[in-house]
């Protein structure tokens, strides 16, 4: 079977880079469109769909930032890698909180940014493979479900929970090997790639989230478990 | 830097203590010359008491007059004799005024010193902030350039590419390259007109030739764009200023108006001259994003970038504008810019002194 031909969409303003951008990924196989401008980057999303956003910050009509934003809002979960000539720690963190996966700061070396896309891709292909196998895409444990499809869920008591795709990642990743012990760095690794986020501090506040969501009691975990000094245990309803 | 902000803010601050102490010392010698007056007129009534318990006594009148001269004893009474009475006053007035003049002074030196000192901090602080804008505005402006550069580079490097493709790489490079050049120069010419180091010639300049000339540079990028460029200038037409200064603003008024065509996908730009009375005036308009009627103000400060990001982010650094205004006005001409609004494109009228015949 051949490898699938990945879809993905370039907003930058600058026509030099753009050019460049979408020759490199057009070399590397991929199907590429390119748009100009933040708010025609929305309005494409109407009509279209992609595997990934490679996007700038500074755009016209709508900044990166907003752009990201507006699409998680609506449900677009399609994996954001931004570009941007402002690589300082608080644009890195702006663009991950808007819910961006991956960034990159200008100017960038071509085979760091074709390693990364390629990264995002492999982590989005072995979510949505495994999400999709074997009818694994709901997880029920002890009264809670999550539809890894969807990125939402219902918990014990009722609660509709949205779920970013993130805290949706490492659900998943937990659930493949209940009962096991999965260390902090398998956990980046496969949800974030390699040195996106600096410390591994970063999985511990999504476990919190996690069990927020879905523990009867968040002070007393009975499924996302801590293993001290190494990383997280998942058990469903049975093994609790 | 530092160690000045500190030394600044101590003198500042010894300034201020130095006027609160001087205030002080007004305040002070003005109620010990009232204290000194008040103990004169107590010591007078004293005196004036004594007196009187003289006359009672018996003790004649010329004994008592001898004992006190400052008094004028009368049997019905005992006062403060006219003359050390107005020495008394004289006495407080002299020192009053004398407390408003060296006060003042002293004050009002103080004061002046306090806003100098205060005048200077700000301009520093201003100055700082300009600088420190300047440099993440010039920094993140060129990363753009050196981004596309390195692209191209790196593609090169990875890549085997077909002559035609490594052609119009090279093309791409070479553009980056110019972009950079022209943000080096607006630089560099908004620094010498920020501190004045700008000497301009004057002398008739043909405008026709200059807008050809400028407007031949401008071709490719234009047609790369999708932009055209239709200039009309009368031959005969010919502005009083300085060649360079004439050259600089028409590029930089029609890279701003290239930058305002592209982001819409395209558009036209006419420049036409003609003759007003004593000057001449060129009007370059465009059909590009326009601004609001409100941001006519904001236009031409520096790194002043109305639509950043929007196309004006390919050569912008936001000093174009400035260079122009700064230019027109040591050339002894003027610039204004109109638009009806996002959009609806703009034009920008320069006029110059004409040169007559």
């Amino acid at each position: 079977m051949s490898d699938p031909v990945y879809h993905i969409l370039v907003v930058e303003d600058d026509p030099h880079l753009a050019a460049g951008v979408l020759e490199n990924l057009r070399a590397e196989g991929y199907e590429v469109d390119t748009v100009n401008d933040g708010r025609k980057a929305v309005e494409w999303f109407d009509t279209r769909s992609c595997d990934l956003i490679v996007l700038d910050v500074m755009l016209p009509g709508m900044d990166g930032f907003a752009v990201c934003s507006t699409l998680r809002g609506r449900g677009t979960t399609t994996p954001v890698l931004f570009l941007t000539a402002r690589g300082d720690a608080v644009d890195r963190i702006r663009g991950l909180e808007a819910g961006g996966d991956d960034y990159l700061a200008k100017p960038f070396h071509l085979e760091e940014f074709l390693l990364r896309v390629r990264a995002i891709l492999r982590r989005w292909d072995w979510y949505r493979s495994s999400a999709l196998a074997k009818g694994s895409d709901v997880l029920k444990f002890a009264g809670n479900e999550v539809d890894f499809r969807a990125f939402r869920g219902r918990s014990w008591n009722g609660e509709v929970q949205e779920l970013t795709e993130k805290e949706a990642m490492i659900l998943k990743v937990l659930a493949e090997k209940p009962g096991e012990i999965v260390s902090r760095e398998d956990l980046l690794e496969k949800v974030w790639g390699y040195d996106v986020f600096p410390s591994t501090r970063t999985v511990d506040n999504f476990i919190l989230r996690l069990r927020k969501r879905f523990e009867r009691d968040p002070a007393d975990p009975q499924h996302f478990l801590t293993v001290w000094g190494v990383g997280y245990r998942f058990l469903s309803g049975e093994q609790a | 830097m530092k160690r000045t902000r500190v030394f600044q803010f101590t003198v500042l601050l010894l300034v201020i203590v130095a006027a609160v102490q001087v205030g002080y010392w007004l305040f002070d010698q003005h109620e010990r010359g009232a204290e000194k007056t008040a103990a004169l007129v107590r010591l007078y009534d004293q005196q004036g008491a004594a007196a009187q318990t003289l006359l009672a006594a018996g003790v004649p009148l010329e004994r008592i007059r001898a004992l006190f001269p400052d008094l004028s004893v009368s049997p019905a009474q005992m006062a403060l004799a006219p003359a050390p009475q107005a020495a008394l006053l004289h006495e407080q007035r002299q020192r009053l005024t004398q407390y408003l003049w060296e006060g003042g002074f002293f004050l009002s030196v103080l004061f002046g010193c306090i806003g100098v000192i205060f005048a200077a901090l700000r301009a520093e602080t201003r100055v700082l902030n300009e600088q420190e804008q300047f440099l993440a505005l010039v920094s993140h402006q060129f990363k753009t350039p050196l981004a596309s550069l390195q692209l191209s580079l790196e593609t090169m490097n990875l890549r085997q590419l077909p002559p035609e493709r490594l052609r119009a790489l090279m093309d791409r490079m070479l553009s980056d390259l110019t972009r950079m050049e022209t943000m080096v120069g607006q630089i560099l010419d908004s620094s010498r007109l920020s501190h004045g180091r700008m000497e301009l010639k004057r002398e008739p300049v043909p405008l026709e030739a200059t807008v050809n000339r400028v407007v031949s540079q401008y071709l490719e990028r234009a047609q790369t764009d999708h932009i055209s460029i239709h200039s009309q200038v009368a031959p005969q037409l010919q502005v009083l200023a300085d060649p360079m200064a004439v050259d600089a603003v028409v590029r930089n008024v029609l890279e701003n108006a290239l930058a305002a065509v592209a982001p819409v996908g395209g558009g036209k730009v006419t420049l036409t001259a003609r003759a007003l009375g004593g000057e001449i005036e060129l009007a370059v308009r465009d059909s590009g994003i326009g601004f609001r009627p409100a941001d006519q103000e904001q236009l031409f400060r520096k790194f002043s970038r109305l639509n950043a990001g929007a196309g004006s982010s390919y050569y912008g650094t936001g000093l174009g504008l400035f260079i122009v205004q700064r230019l027109m006005q040591l050339s002894g001409g003027r610039v204004s810019a109109t638009s009806e609004g996002l959009g609806r494109g703009a034009e920008f009228l320069l006029h110059w002194p004409a040169e007559q015949p």
